[in-house]
């Protein structure tokens, strides 16, 4: 994905990105500052999120691991693809 | 798409998770560093939770140390958790 | 009377370019604007997240939630200018 010109299809807009990233990992910072990595499982179109693997991050440092977690939507600020 | 909406184990919305976690024991982060841990009997799209066997533990800010800072509030047979205040459910959560 | 340009088909102008996204808070992204939905949900790539500290996170594609934005600034280059690449 060299070329800047955005005119792929798919990633274009957010659900097109989204059913891209699936099972990748990513990183998702809440509005509180946390940040979560871990490898994407679903999203629906609350932004609600279903992660495998997660770490917990606060302020930078590690906090946890869950094995799975669900993220209520509207506490999302970003989904970063890694 | 593969209709995944019986008792499977398919994760093909986020919510599907939270099925999963029925009658488990969860960890139920909520704004205001406040966290619950007890058995998940119900839930809805809202995320209304309805939790048994329920501990809540309230994180009170200490940078001295953080992981000693925690204060163990209450316990409580049977508890009802409005959506709006939920950020994240889990399953039991092993410290980092 | 002069056709006006709706708030969505200016942003739709930006679409391929860079835009600069003021928080509600004090948190402020620039980056190239893929896409977005009518949430005003966008998809960015190539991100600088500028912190209220004055720190700034690069990031490679996010979907940055529409929720909580307040403004944006088609051509901007976040509260610094364009920001040396590293």
């Amino acid at each position: 994905m060299e070329n800047g010109a955005a005119t792929q299809g798919e990633g274009k807009d957010p659900s097109g990105f989204l059913s891209e990233i699936i099972g990748n990992p990513v990183t998702v910072k809440l509005n509180s500052g946390v940040v979560y990595k871990g490898e994407l499982q679903s999203v629906d179109g609350y932004m609600n999120i279903a992660l495998e693997k997660t770490e917990e991050y606060v302020s930078g440092a590690k906090r946890r691991s869950y094995g799975d977690a669900f993220v209520r939507g509207n506490n999302v600020m970003y989904i970063s693809a890694d | 798409m593969a209709d995944a909406r019986e008792e499977g184990t398919a994760v093909s919305e986020p919510l599907d998770l939270v099925r999963l976690l029925l009658d488990e024991v969860v960890c139920v982060k909520l704004r205001g560093d406040r966290e619950l841990k007890g058995r998940l009997h119900a839930y809805d799209s809202h995320c209304n939770l309805v939790l048994g066997d329920v501990e809540e533990t309230i994180y009170v800010a200490d940078d001295e140390d953080e992981e000693n800072a925690k204060t163990v509030s209450r316990k409580s047979e049977m508890l009802f958790v409005r959506g709006d205040s939920v950020v994240l459910i889990s399953p039991q959560a092993r410290p980092f | 009377m002069a056709s006006q340009l709706l708030p969505l088909e200016l942003i739709d102008k930006c679409v391929g370019s860079r835009i600069w996204v003021v928080m509600k808070g004090d948190k402020e992204f620039s980056g190239t604007l893929v896409g977005f939905d009518d949430y005003v949900n966008m998809v960015m790539e190539d991100v600088t997240e500028f912190d209220y500290s004055g720190n700034h996170t690069k990031l490679k594609k996010i979907l940055l939630n529409g929720n909580n934005i307040c403004m944006l600034i088609p051509g901007g280059e976040g509260p610094t200018g364009p920001v040396p690449s590293s």
